[in-house]
């Protein structure tokens, strides 16, 4: 579903990621360890295009999304995305904050939008939010309804920047619920995370990430119990 | 410091026993006001300038916010070019005196074109405002969180659907107060405008004090006007933002 090959991204003279080939199919869920500074989340921005690769080509659906002509809005449309700051639109009621892009990109009508919104918030426990700004809600609600806000839009992937980074401890299980709720759904996902716990349970594929490429990547469990590679496991003997 | 009010203080009481017990200078006072805004219905000169103030202000305002906004789209595009263009722009209007501007445009770019003065000259201060709300408008975008735009195209919004519905509107609380800020300096601005030719309050004024060869009373009657004029203006500008602050932190 989706695909990269050779994918470079350079920041001045700091190359983040230094040639990656990787395939992601339909319905799995990846999720990407590494230390900070690994080039884990330059690697998520580069596959809907909030970062521009420098060279490689990104496909989604073997389509090349970042060929010149391609219109981005039309592919990141397909991507949802959530982001560690939630970066929910605090002028906005939660339920504009979900119906704002499918009613502005034409994909539904105000009342199809409102009743989607609804279902939605159903999911995530938040119905009675609907009308309340984001300033009134906590870390986990505002990361539920970002959740909320990307799946209006009816993506084929979801892509997560670190979702729980930003959240007060308590809140963090939450959030995890609804992704794992998510992957149980069939729903194809790219997870940066620190969730140790989360990677090995839900992921179906992990990737270790270091120095801009994946140095490893297996089955979680597996990856775990019995890293291969040296940097692997200098890596979880910190973190578990 | 008390020794100094006492004495500010005892000066002002001493003025106004002047002003109270001689009754030459009160009867003088009323003579100049007389002569210099009821004879001859100068005053009318004054109401008339005002309204040329106003009219020069409001439009040259509204061309201001427009060029401003434009501007500040320029500065903060990809294209090199326009960011170019944007930036000579900025550059020479805040590197010239506003005077100058005017008269070139009055006279120079103008000449040979023949619109209403008031026009023509509220063109010429649209222009010059225009670079220096730019300047506001630009900052009040970047002051929104980059995270914003982000969330905004990762949804498939494009550039300029983020920008009206995301962006702006969270730019326009922080905007305001500056923009009331540069609307008040642009008022007092207009006071050249006698340089092309037309009667503002300044100009008024001036008439004034060469028809009766009397200084104080125009001059300060000036300043009295602009002055409550602004008063005015500030205090509503005030209302509006504290309802606007209001209605953004919910």
């Amino acid at each position: 579903m989706i695909r990269v090959e050779n994918l470079h991204k350079r920041f001045g003279d700091n190359e983040v990621l230094t040639g990656i080939d990787e395939n992601i199919e339909k319905g799995e869920v990846v999720v990407i360890i590494g230390p900070s500074g690994s080039g884990k989340s330059t690697f998520l921005r580069c596959l809907n295009l909030l970062e521009v690769p420098d060279e490689g080509k990104v496909f989604l659906d073997d389509q090349q999304i970042n060929a010149p002509g391609v219109d981005v809005n039309k592919v990141r449309q397909k991507m949802g995305m959530v982001f560690q700051h939630f970066n929910l639109f605090p002028h906005l009621t939660v339920r504009e904050n979900i119906t704002l892009a499918p009613v502005k990109l034409g994909k539904m009508n105000k009342e199809q939008a409102d009743a989607k919104a609804m279902e939605l918030l159903q999911m995530v426990g938040l119905t009675d939010k609907a009308d309340s700004y984001p300033s009134q809600l906590s870390g986990g609600q505002k990361q539920r309804i970002a959740i909320v806000r990307s799946l209006a839009m009816e993506p084929e992937v979801m892509l997560f920047d670190e979702p729980t980074s930003a959240l007060d401890p308590e809140m963090v299980g939450e959030v995890l619920d609804v992704m794992r709720d998510l992957a149980e759904s069939g729903m194809t996902m790219v997870v940066v995370t620190h969730e140790m716990g989360f990677a090995r349970e839900v992921g179906s594929r992990l990737f270790f990430m270091d120095q801009g490429c994946i140095m490893e990547q297996g089955v979680p469990a597996e990856v775990f119990a019995n890293p291969q590679n040296d940097r692997t496991k200098q890596f979880l003997s910190k973190v578990l | 410091m008390s020794g100094l009010v006492c004495s500010l203080a005892g000066t002002g009481t001493r003025a106004w026993l002047l002003y109270a017990e001689n009754p030459g200078f009160w009867q003088k006072f009323q003579d100049d006001f007389y002569k210099c805004f009821i004879k001859d219905n100068r005053y009318q000169m004054l109401l008339g300038g005002i309204g040329v103030t106003i009219k020069v202000s409001l439009l040259s305002a509204l061309l201001g916010v427009i060029i401003g906004f434009i501007i500040a789209v320029f500065n903060l595009s990809n294209s090199r070019i326009l960011r170019t263009i944007g930036k000579i722009y900025t550059d020479v209007i805040r590197g010239t005196p506003s005077v100058t501007q005017l008269m070139i445009i009055y006279f120079v770019i103008f000449a040979t074109i023949k619109w209403s003065k008031w026009i023509i000259a509220s063109i010429a201060f649209g222009i010059n405002s225009g670079a220096y709300v730019s300047e506001i408008i630009r900052a009040g975008i970047l002051s929104v969180d980059k995270g914003q735009t982000e969330a905004g195209r990762s949804l498939g919004l494009n550039a300029s659907q983020t920008m009206t519905n995301i962006i702006i509107p969270q730019a326009i609380t922080n905007i305001f107060p500056a923009l009331c800020n540069e609307f008040i300096t642009l008022i007092k601005e207009t006071a050249i405008v006698g340089y092309v030719g037309l009667v503002d309050i300044q100009k008024a004024g001036d008439f004034i004090k060469s028809a009766t060869y009397k200084a104080f009373m125009p001059l300060i009657g000036t300043a009295v006007i602009y002055f409550v004029m602004i008063k005015v203006l500030t205090l509503l500008l005030d209302k509006a933002e504290k309802r606007m602050r209001k209605s953004a932190m919910r």
